[in-house]
């Protein structure tokens, strides 16, 4: 394994942070592969022994507003964006990125933005609020979270937390560039520089492993209806009761 | 009157070594059990050495020692500018910090790559006018100036005065230095035409093709330093002392010097030469040390550049009837020089200026060690001044040689600051001769003509410097042989003026050539102190004491011969390498046979005794060495008080093509008005070299670095655009008035630094003529700036910035 | 800590292959630690200032094979470390692509061109002077451009096509080839393949670290030139600071097929206006079909400099890229 940080000489020849060592990505990609593999193989196990499946028929309930379905997928398709632009430079696939990697920054920025502000004033924020109940959930098989799992809440501010810190270094490394709106300057430190790029390249490499880790379980058996209603907006009125708490989570019925 | 050696044409003994390869430069020695130290240089433009660990570096195979500032001054460094041997303090990048000792360069390398140098890093600046704003950072450690024997201060203006100047206006703060004479305000107020402007012109290194590398290694008690100068005798009087040995145990070697221009007169401006000796004395061994072409870039010296205003009036009838100056000058990072003052000096000398006014102030950036360079100031200002000649002439309707014609300084005129009269002056002669060898009439009327994308432009510049100095001596050798030994302490710049000037010493004996040989080269041969070599003094202070020297020699033969043959010294005359006695021809004694019987004589005739009290310290000690075995010529030369002025005169014609801002140096003349002329080849050299170094100034050189990091863009002679032998006209007209100075024996005065000038000047003029009489008031103006302001492109240069591009 | 001063190579192992076979051999197995080596010119700058360093050197100029000039049946062929000297005075380069040969003419020094080869000429590292001077900029794989910033020294730098990096292409043969539309011959262990000139240059948004399609193991072998262009009408120009070596402030390479005097068809490139050399598609439209002219010279010229970004200090690039485009058109 190689080593974490970087370092290159600054312009007077002291040692600087440069960045993070790309090296991490195969680290990454391979923790990630083992360990979802591994979680695949116990819920292999596991599945002999599983009660049954809730029926997607039935009554529909709301999950997903279109509006935030929207918010969704346009956020998956810039993180995407980003992570394909600034990784296949790195691993050697060739072709002018730049610009589309700041672009979809810049989207990914302004969608997180209008989510900041829709999940503070229009949604339910506190369904989404990690509390001392949510941390024993995943001991206590006869507790139903609310609209949003534990594990639900745990990957969002996961998420949460690498997409800022992405956004916020990716701001400012734009701001490091010449750009239709600015003409670059070198007013920021080289060390501090090095220290956005490092911060910007551990946030990538965890966001590569969060959505690794996203994508896995959307697509897990027992999960895809939560899948579906990311295309369609509702679950069924079943998969509610199996796995919420309607105490906690009283949704509207879907049209 | 007609000379024997004097005016002729000669072969210098060091010419076929340098033509051939075999002639030794300071990097071509060796020593049995000889290491190499190389430099650890600044990266920083200002900073604080806090700490070095070399102990990794130390515990190398072969590597033998280190050596830092600590090690040269124990008791601490002297707080003053100048450049230090070693410094723990460095004002710019590329400056030494410590130097390693090992069995090869490339060991020494890769000790030195594992040496970390902890600095604190301190504010630096590049531009004076950003040190002068008041909250500017100030380039050394005790502030932005050195005011001599008072130390450090901290010159500050207003921003508002330092933005207003940027902006094109006369500067309204008190400068540090002052000259004035006549009545200014009646000078301008008679004035028919006033031409006011700022102006920049650039400070860029001296490039000598050899770096300042030097072997030193000690021996019974003995310092002997192979090294670079141009200079012998004088830059090894203050050497001795830098290195911290009494002078009678120092051996300065110095065969030849691949170019000097100002920076290797004295051993103040190469002090790192004492680190291979220092660093021999600590760890016992031969030690060579290459300088690099980038570290010579930032030791070996910059002309100053300027930042000024310049206000000029002419009268009706062409008269400069006032010159006003005030002129920042760019100390750079070890101190500077007084450009400054002498570019307003020039001035009044060369127009005879009725009334001037010079104000100045030196302030310090964190760029390269300043100093002394072909004509210090005198070379900048001429290429200002010339287009601002050129824009009266025709403002008043006046031609453009007249106008130069009623404004040349001529014989039995005073002229500069201290309005000093010239020994002679031959300035309108020159002009005439110049301008009749280049047809300026018939070129004339082809200035400003357009030919597709090019236009014809002639310009007229001229050049001066202060050319001869006194005071120094001479000694002269006549061996039982008969054989004249003429010791010369001047150095082998490649001037060959070690050469010339001993020729006349040749003359005076009336000695064939061949019978004379030059003593010099390293100083255990016993040379007399000589002026430094700079100032353009060689010729005329050093003809001087060879002279005298041989006057003194030819005396003591007329003695010996009344001595032996009867008479008086004054009933004998020479000739044919014989005194005899003039009543009687065939009554004599060969110089053999006077030298034999002086060396028997001993005690005046060999040195040993009624030595010429005012001899200097330096001279004494050669002489002792010497006394005994040879009749000897000694002489001190007596300060004399007039002006020799040394005046050179350039008439250009430029094929500029105004769509790319290229052109093409069509004819060039260029006329030296030097006295005599004593080595017609060797003036030549002079002329034609210091018009390359003129098409530089004006056109080329540049000195760049990064305001963001005070790194040096403009290293090597690539980056710093040194004009090539393709930018320069395939064959530069020479010629000269060849008049005698009645202040000098052989009536000779110096040239080389007004050859430059001329040049600078009168291609400045003749771009300037190219483009309508457009005035850049820049030096250089390059290709970038004819182009913007041909295209009308408004530069983004800040306004007189200094070691950056111009606008 | 950094030493400013250096002026010593490290030890380098040096390889003098005589035949193609070895040649690619080594260049494969040494990878990228098998620095190539043609005259020199661009490579002991790096080494001696110790601002790039190898540890094995493979040097090209033995082999036979890639060098020489010799005539195709659509063309000609150039050995790629054929001397730019060999190439300026080879009559049958000067008799069917002058341009060519007036580029390699005025290539640095003739020093320089006695010893320097094509490929290198083509393959020349940037002369940015930041990155030349060892510093770890984006080009040396580091996180910053010192030149773009509003007080960079950037006199000589891009004002198009810029990302990131701006420093030009300083090669004077490379904007004639691709006038010329010559193919590239690239050889390796694996095989050969053929890239068109104008292709083989790659700017900082593709590629920050190199200028050049080459990769790892890969040797640029011959330069094939087609009989499409030859004896067309060229021009050819240089503007730089100094008249022998020196880097082009802007250079042209121009071939046109001019008949009766109309323009039919033309390529246009410029070197040191951008990281590639700049084709000037858009002038080679406006051009097509037109009496050649001052005022069409005048009109396409302004084409040329369409899109310009300048840097602080290179404005002058702009009215100069103008005025070359122009005496091109007027011949």
């Amino acid at each position: 394994m190689g080593e974490i940080v970087r370092y290159k000489r600054d312009v007077w020849g002291e040692e600087v942070i440069l960045g993070v060592s790309w090296d991490l990505l195969w680290v990454v990609a391979v923790a990630v592969l083992v360990l979802l593999a591994a979680h695949a193989i116990v819920m292999a196990v596991l599945a002999n022994k599983k009660m049954d499946k809730p029926s997607g028929e039935g009554k529909r309930v709301v999950r997903h507003e279109a509006i935030d379905r929207w918010f969704h997928w346009l956020m998956a398709l810039s993180i995407f964006a980003l992570i394909l632009t600034g990784i296949a430079p790195i691993v050697g696939l060739r072709f002018a990125w730049l610009n589309w990697h700041w672009m979809a920054g810049l989207l990914l920025s302004f969608i997180t933005l209008v989510h900041i502000v829709r999940s503070l004033f229009w949604q339910d924020f506190k369904s989404m609020i990690l509390g001392p109940r949510d941390f024993a959930e995943p001991f206590d098989s006869t507790r139903l979270p609310g609209k949003y799992s534990f594990e639900q809440k745990g990957m969002h501010w996961a998420v949460t937390v690498v997409v800022m810190t992405v956004i916020a270094t990716g701001l400012l490394m734009f701001l490091q560039i010449d750009s239709p709106f600015w003409e670059r300057t070198n007013s920021m430190p080289e060390s501090q520089l090095g220290l956005v790029f490092l911060l910007h390249g551990l946030s990538t490499l965890a966001l590569v492993a969060l959505a690794s880790t996203h994508i896995y379980f959307a697509i897990r058996p027992e999960k895809l209806f939560y899948t579906r209603s990311m295309f369609k907006g509702w679950i069924s009125e079943d998969e509610m009761k199996a796995n919420h708490d309607p105490n906690l989570w009283s949704p509207k019925q879907a049209d | 009157m007609a000379y024997m050696h004097i005016g002729k044409d000669f072969v210098p003994p060091d010419v076929n070594g340098k033509v051939t390869g075999r002639i030794k430069y300071a990097e071509d020695y060796t020593r049995e059990g000889m290491v190499y130290a190389r430099l650890l240089t600044s990266p920083i433009p200002h900073a604080r050495v806090v700490n070095i660990d070399a102990s990794e570096a130390l515990a190398m195979d072969g590597v033998f020692g280190l050596l830092t500032a600590d090690d040269v001054y124990p008791d601490g460094e002297p707080q003053s500018t100048g450049l230090k041997v070693l410094t723990n303090e460095p004002t710019l990048v590329g400056e030494p910090i410590l130097a390693l000792a090992a069995i090869d360069e490339k060991t020494a390398e890769t000790a030195i790559s594992k040496i970390s140098v902890t600095f604190e890093r301190l504010p630096f600046v590049l531009d004076p006018l950003d040190s002068l704003a008041e909250g500017g950072p100030d380039a050394y450690n005790g502030g932005n100036t050195y005011v001599f024997r008072q130390g450090f201060a901290s010159e500050k203006w207003s921003a508002d005065q330092v933005a207003s100047f940027r902006a094109g206006n006369e500067p309204t703060a008190e400068p540090q230095q002052t000259f004035a004479y006549g009545d200014l305000d009646a000078a301008l107020a008679e004035s028919a035409f006033v031409y006011e402007s700022t102006f920049t012109t650039a400070g860029y290194p001296h490039q000598s093709m050899e770096p300042r590398s030097a072997m030193a290694y000690w021996e019974n008690g003995k310092l002997y330093l192979h090294g670079t100068s141009q200079s012998l005798s004088a830059l090894a009087d203050g050497m001795a002392s830098i290195v911290g040995v009494p002078q009678e145990d120092f051996v300065f070697i110095n065969e030849a010097t691949g170019g000097g221009f100002g920076q290797r007169a004295r051993a103040n401006s190469i002090p790192s030469m004492a680190i291979p000796a220092k660093m021999s004395q600590k760890i016992n061994r031969p030690v060579m040390m290459r300088v690099t072409r980038d570290e010579e870039t930032a030791i070996g010296g910059a002309r100053q550049g300027f930042q000024g205003w310049i206000k000029c009036g002419f009268k009706a009838d062409g008269t400069m009837a006032a010159a006003d100056l005030y002129i920042i000058s760019d100390n750079g990072g070890k101190g500077g020089g007084g450009d400054a003052y002498s570019a307003a000096d020039c001035i009044s000398i060369l127009y005879q200026t009725e009334a001037v006014r010079f104000r100045g102030t030196s302030i310090g950036s964190n760029t390269g060690h300043r100093g002394a360079q072909r004509g210090p100031g005198q070379n900048q200002i001429a290429a200002i001044i010339a287009p601002i000649l050129d824009k009266a002439a025709e403002e008043l309707g006046i031609d453009r040689l007249k106008i130069r014609q009623i404004n040349t300084p001529q014989n039995g005129d005073v002229g500069g600051a201290s309005r000093t009269p010239f020994t002679s002056a031959y300035m309108p002669e020159a002009l005439k001769m110049g301008a009749e060898q280049f047809n300026l009439e018939e070129r004339m009327a082809r200035s400003r003509k357009r030919n597709g994308s090019k236009v014809t432009g002639i310009g007229i510049g001229q050049g001066y410097h202060n050319a001869g100095r006194s005071g120094m001596d001479g000694i002269v050798r006549l061996t039982a042989d008969g054989r004249l030994k003429v010791h010369n302490g001047v150095g082998n710049l490649g001037t060959y003026s070690y050469a010339s000037t001993s020729r006349a010493a040749a003359e005076v004996l009336q000695m064939p050539w061949e019978r004379v040989d030059i003593v010099t080269g390293r100083t255990d041969r016993h040379l007399p102190i000589t002026s430094p070599q700079d100032g353009s003094n060689s010729i005329f202070t050093n003809t001087r004491t060879n002279y005298g020297a041989a006057m003194d020699l030819l005396g003591k033969m007329k003695e010996i011969a009344a001595m032996e043959l009867g008479g008086d010294a004054a009933d004998y005359d020479f000739g044919d390498e014989r005194v005899f006695k003039a009543a009687a021809p065939s009554e004599g004694m060969t110089f053999a046979e006077i030298a034999q019987k002086g060396i028997a004589l001993g005690g005046k005739f060999t040195g040993e005794a009624d030595l010429p009290e005012e001899l200097n310290d330096f001279t004494k000690i050669s002489v002792s060495r010497l006394a005994g075995d040879a009749l000897m010529g000694i002489y001190h030369d007596a300060p004399h008080n007039n002006n020799p002025p040394g005046f050179t005169v350039t008439f250009t014609e430029i094929e500029m093509d105004v769509e790319t801002g290229k052109y093409d140096i069509v004819e060039m003349v260029t006329i030296g008005d030097c006295g005599t002329v004593v080595h017609p080849q060797g003036l030549k050299n002079q002329l034609v070299g210091g018009a390359v170094w003129g098409i530089g100034l004006t056109g080329y050189e540049r000195h760049l670095y990064d305001p963001q990091n005070g790194l040096p863009a403009s290293t090597g002679y690539w980056q710093s655009k040194i004009p090539t032998m393709m930018d320069t006209p395939a064959k530069i007209k020479t010629g000269w008035v060849d008049l005698p100075d009645p202040e000098n024996p052989v009536g000779a005065r110096g040239i080389g630094e007004p050859a430059m000038g001329a040049v600078a000047a009168s291609l400045a003029s003749a771009i300037s003529d190219s483009l309508e009489g457009h005035l850049f008031n820049s030096a250089p103006v390059t290709a970038d700036m004819i182009i913007n302001h041909v295209a009308g492109v408004t530069s983004e240069a800040v306004p007189l910035a200094q070691n950056n591009f111009r606008g | 800590m950094v030493a400013t001063s250096h002026d010593v190579m490290l030890d380098i192992e040096l390889y003098q292959p005589t035949d193609e076979a070895n040649a690619l051999a080594l260049a494969a197995s040494l990878g990228k630690d098998g620095w190539l080596l043609g005259g020199g010119q661009d490579t002991y700058g790096w080494v001696k200032d110790r601002n790039k360093s190898a540890t094995a050197m493979i040097e090209l100029t033995q082999v036979d094979a890639w060098k020489g000039i010799k005539e195709t049946s659509d063309g000609i062929e150039i050995g790629a470390v054929t001397t730019l000297t060999e190439i300026s005075k080879n009559p049958l380069v000067k008799e069917k692509f002058a341009l060519l040969a007036k580029a390699a003419g005025v290539v640095a020094s003739p020093q320089i061109r006695n010893v320097g080869t094509l490929a290198g000429n083509l393959a020349q590292d940037a002369r940015c002077w930041y990155y030349r001077r060892g510093l770890d900029c984006y080009r040396a794989g580091g996180n910053i451009c010192y030149a773009d910033s509003p007080e960079g020294l950037n006199r000589e730098h891009a004002i198009f096509g810029a990302s990131r990096c701006v420093a030009v292409s300083p090669s004077d043969t490379a904007p004639a080839l691709v006038a010329l539309d010559a193919t590239m011959v690239i050889s390796s262990a694996k095989g050969q393949r053929l890239v068109s000139a104008q292709d083989f240059f790659v700017g900082p948004d593709v590629n920050i670290t190199s200028m050049t399609a080459l990769e790892e193991g890969e040797i640029l072998t011959a330069v094939r030139l087609p009989n499409e262009w030859a004896n067309a009408e060229y021009y050819f120009e240089k503007v730089a600071d100094r008249n022998v070596w020196d880097f082009a402030l802007v250079s042209i390479s121009a071939a046109m097929k001019v008949s009766n005097g109309v323009i039919e068809d033309s390529r246009i490139a410029c070197g040191a206006v951008e990281c590639v050399p700049r084709r000037l598609d858009d002038v080679e439209n406006a051009l097509r079909g037109q009496q050649r002219s001052e005022q069409l010279a005048e009109r396409v010229a302004s084409i040329a400099s369409q899109g310009a970004e300048p840097l602080n200090y290179n404005h002058f690039k702009i009215p100069l890229i103008e005025n070359l485009v122009k005496r091109a058109v007027r011949g």
